[in-house]
């Protein structure tokens, strides 16, 4: 299994194995990624990419294996607790909070990151925006594309902007490693090529590890270095993308052909 | 081993009747994805029907039977489905509920009402006679109406296991069950599916009604139908050990069940705290909070989606937020003239009982702000509210009686001791969210009203006097216009702790919450932290809320501060709405003032207002903001739409724009921000 060169990874992932029911999900993955590098978890559909992600945020635990952080096993924690550490995502099937407006979705995000907003500062009603949260929360819109759609409830935007504001809501949280699950779905050509653009700005210019899961092999040759591909549980391949792409084990996989 | 059979034997009929209950609602919830707490009120209305006439108009029994379970039962199943469960078949299992709680509280008040008839529910036998000792088994008789409950019980359970097992129907409905659309989209008639599944229950609900009278003893009074409900949690406790999959478990429960409520009442003594009645009281929490706790195959029945919910429509947004902002400085004002009219009318010309009513509903509004917090800002159902508010009054009491603390300082201290009880129900329910933590609050409500309330210290089950309080001068005793001073002041003060924590950090992580609590947990937000703050304040504001309550009456008792109050409380706040502070405040006042009305002008109708607010809660899924909520955008839209007219009209008569046409912007303008 390959790894990063020579410092310590920030996410490492230890033979992790889940089944549900009799279906065995995962068996024995492994992987690391190095701070600051960008990776892709590829593979067909049902291979257990955001079985992986589940794993690492912690909305699922695995029967046995371990997920470290810094070095540090995270088994033990909660999701939220995960999410606190560094660890935010993005999910397959569109999750965002139809109630909030984009801007309360950057605010909250930025709030529990920082661990503010405790329910003291809301009955002293210290619980406004404060100027400089206001400002964060338009540099967010702004990285993602959302600046004219601050004010509007999640409730009235299209998918596609709802997957943007799912990326722009993990990015207020400050993340450390940020897991994408498919993030150009519903996404047009365009929009993909900008969604690449932001993922691969935010990886370069804040140091966001980034762990991309991803159907779309041109968006994925953008944005990462490295990547790891899984078919029915099992890692078959890692390394380069380019070297991974042309392995004939995973040309079987995707196409069931090695041509 | 002869006295543990003298003691088991005759529980089994009750057993068999918990468990046709049980089966039942199985069945409803396999069939419908709803669980039909509405069973109790079918079983009363097919109890009611037949012996109404059997013994008011004489007819046969097998015909009145026919009528009452085979007629009038399934009707109303049909009823419940074409009317209320057929619109709403995608709505939310809180919107379910609610909507079957407003159909438990409102029919058996209804019945007796519609029907005038208050009279006990005899002991009417069916098939077999009652008085007649048919065998004996180990040396205990069984008597008529014991053997045909069991053997009624065993044969249709079998028939349905049969029907469900072996036949296309039962696959249909495990179809429909999953996904009622995708079923629909496969070619599968889910609406008569569903149809047949409530006609199916409701026959059960009407044969367990039926089944119940000769087992009563004659305790059955319409004037108090909610017993029915006892006999529901009953069946609820069988339901959730069989995890609401299982017919034959769900029986098994159900006769163990009855089993177990004999013996207790056999083996136990009959003084101390643990004596039979108040264990056998106690039992359907204790088993019902056990199952919920610890069944975890019962966790999954809500996790699995419709996978087509992605089609459901967002939720209304709030009616502030469509608000023109012209409208805000006239509303302001308006409202504030209101609530000046309100004191100074109160204070000088209202009569004395329009006072008392008044004041009523401004602590009433105390406590409905709690369900506030906690349904419509948590998202989370209580139904032990009015046990929270009885905690605070006792122990305001008793503090008062034995240890002279001032009614204010022991009402803090009863809030205290409710926020307590709020923490630890949030804690130990951590791992149950939706249908299940509500069961569980119901559990609680039980132990509050079968055991928690029947301590010494905390009124032993007599009447409490918790008294008015005096503060220097002012004394509350005096009238009832001074304490509806108290009572705004403290209502105001509850109002704002709501509105600063629904507008603050804590009131969008539980949008947040309520929105996706897999996302908000992405985040790091904790649900069990916030489920512990929410229960934590919302328990304390009923706490203190029952308090006042108990003060302006003076004299309470456990009977004040029934589980079925929790019920009716949020049928009522979550008719008017219950996501602003303006539903509660609403649904207190109303409550209080509708009570007057009928009480004064409609004495022959009382029982009628929380039919009225029941049938409200109906409207709870197509309208989950609440009707005056609802009814307060569609106004807000209209006078936004005129205002755009008029707009519109300044335009044309001041001629075309010499800058051109503006390009219309999707959001507001950020740069201020």
């Amino acid at each position: 299994m390959p790894e990063p060169d020579g410092e310590r990874p920030l996410l490492e992932v230890r033979s992790i194995s889940i089944h549900f029911g009799g279906i065995q999900a995962l068996a024995d993955v492994s992987f690391q990624v190095a701070p600051g590098e960008a990776v892709a978890l590829v593979g067909p559909n049902g291979a257990g990419k955001t079985t992986v992600f589940n794993c690492i945020s912690g909305v699922s635990r695995p029967d046995t294996g371990s997920v470290r952080l810094d070095g540090h096993p995270i088994d033990h924690l909660s999701a939220a607790r995960r999410a606190r550490l560094g660890i935010k995502r993005t999910f397959q099937r569109l999750e965002v909070f139809p109630e909030l407006t984009v801007r309360d979705h950057f605010l909250v995000a930025d709030r529990v990151s920082r661990g503010d907003g405790r329910l003291w500062r809301d009955l002293l009603n210290m619980g406004r925006p404060t100027t400089a949260e206001l400002e964060a929360a338009v540099r967010v819109a702004g990285v993602v594309g959302l600046p004219d759609a601050l004010d509007t409830p999640v409730a009235a935007l299209t998918l596609g902007r709802c997957r943007l504001v799912e990326l722009g809501r993990a990015l207020a949280g400050r993340p450390r490693l940020l897991l994408a699950d498919e993030p150009s779905s519903g996404l047009d050509v365009t929009e993909t090529a900008e969604l690449a653009a932001v993922l691969r700005a935010v990886q370069r210019d804040e140091g966001v590890t980034i762990v991309l899961v991803e159907h779309d092999l041109d968006m994925v040759a953008e944005v990462v270095d490295r990547a790891v591909v899984l078919d029915s549980g099992h890692v078959i391949a890692a390394g380069p993308l380019s070297q991974v792409i042309a392995d004939p084990v995973v040309r079987r996989a995707y196409l069931g052909r090695t041509a | 081993m002869s006295h543990f059979l003298d003691y088991a034997i005759p529980g089994v009929p009750y057993g068999c009747d918990f468990a046709l209950m049980a089966v039942g609602l199985v069945l409803t919830f396999r069939a419908t994805g709803v669980f039909n707490l509405a069973f109790g009120a079918q079983a009363f209305t097919g109890a009611f029907i037949f012996d109404l006439l059997v013994t008011a108009h004489h007819v046969n029994q097998w015909v009145a039977f026919m009528v009452a379970v085979l007629v009038v039962s399934p009707l109303l199943g049909l009823a419940f489905d074409r009317f209320l469960f057929r619109v709403i078949p995608t709505a939310s299992t809180t919107a379910k509920v609610v909507t079957a709680l407003g159909l438990l509280i409102a029919i058996p008040q209804a019945i007796p009402i519609i029907f005038r008839n208050t009279t006990s529910l005899q002991t009417t036998g069916f098939w077999l006679d009652p008085g007649h000792v048919y065998l004996n088994l180990a040396g205990s008789p069984v008597n008529g109406g014991q053997l045909s409950t069991t053997v009624v019980t065993l044969a249709v359970a079998a028939a349905l296991v049969a029907m469900l097992r072996f036949t296309a129907f039962g696959l249909e409905m495990r179809a429909v069950v999953e996904s009622r659309r995708l079923a629909q989209l496969e070619g599968i008639n889910s609406k008569r599916t569903a149809a047949w599944a409530w006609v199916l229950s409701s026959v059960l609900a009407g044969l367990a009604g039926v089944l119940m009278l000769p087992l009563s003893g004659g305790n059955l009074v319409p004037s108090q139908p909610l017993q029915f409900t006892t006999l529901l949690v009953f069946g609820l406790t069988a339901a959730a050990v069989a995890s609401v999959r299982s017919i034959p478990i769900a029986l098994v429960a159900g006769i163990g069940l009855g089993i177990l409520q004999n013996l207790i009442t056999g083996y136990l003594p009959n003084s101390s705290i643990l004596s039979a009645q108040n264990v056998k009281e106690a039992l359907p929490f204790a088993v019902l909070a056990g199952v919920l706790l610890f069944n975890r195959e019962l966790r999954t029945i809500e996790v699995s989606s419709d996978p087509l919910a992605a089609c459901d429509p967002p939720p209304p947004l709030p009616a502030v937020a469509i608000r023109d902002p012209r409208l805000s400085v006239p509303m302001t004002w308006g409202f504030r003239l209101v609530v000046v009219g309100f004191l100074v009318s109160a204070a000088t010309w209202v009569p004395d009982y329009w006072v008392t009513a008044l004041a009523s509903g401004l602590v009433l509004s105390v406590i409905f702000l709690s369900i506030t917090l906690i349904t419509g800002m948590g998202g989370w159902l209580s139904l032990c509210q009015a046990s929270f508010a009885g905690l605070g009054a006792f122990t305001a009491g008793e503090l008062a009686a034995h240890l002279n603390l001032p009614v204010l300082l022991g009402a803090l201290v009863g809030a205290l001791a409710a926020a307590t009880t709020g923490a630890v129900i949030a804690l130990v329910a951590a791992r149950l969210s939706g249908l299940l933590l509500a069961l569980f609050t119901l559990a609680f409500a039980l132990f509050a009203d079968g055991l928690l309330f029947n301590l010494s210290w905390l009124g032993g089950g007599n009447t409490v006097v918790v008294p008015r309080p005096q503060i220097g001068p002012v004394d509350f005793s005096r009238g009832d216009r001074n304490f509806l001073g108290l009572a705004f002041v403290v209502l105001v003060v509850c109002a704002i702790l709501v509105k600063l924590i629904q507008r603050g950090t804590t009131g969008m992580v539980l949008a947040a919450l309520r929105g996706s609590p897999t996302a908000a947990a992405s985040l790091g937000i904790s649900m069990l932290r916030q489920r512990v703050i929410i229960f934590t304040l919302s328990a304390g504001m009923a706490g203190l809320g029952g308090a006042l309550y108990g003060s302006l009456l003076v004299r309470v008792s456990s009977l004040s501060y029934l589980y079925v109050y929790s019920l009716a409380f949020v049928v009522v706040v979550i008719t008017t709405g219950s996501r602003s502070v303006e539903g509660a405040v609403n649904a207190g006042m109303s409550y209080a003032v509708l009570l007057l009305i009928l009480q004064t002008y409609f004495p022959h109708y009382t029982g009628l207002e929380p039919i009225l607010f029941a049938f409200g809660a109906m409207t709870y899924a197509a309208h989950p903001e609440g009707i005056v909520e609802y009814q307060k955008t569609r106004w807000l839209n209209r006078v936004a739409r005129a205002l755009q007219a008029l707009d519109a009209r300044r335009a044309r008569t001041a001629g075309p724009d010499p800058a051109g046409p503006q390009p219309a912007t999707v959001g507001g303008d950020i740069s201020g921000a």
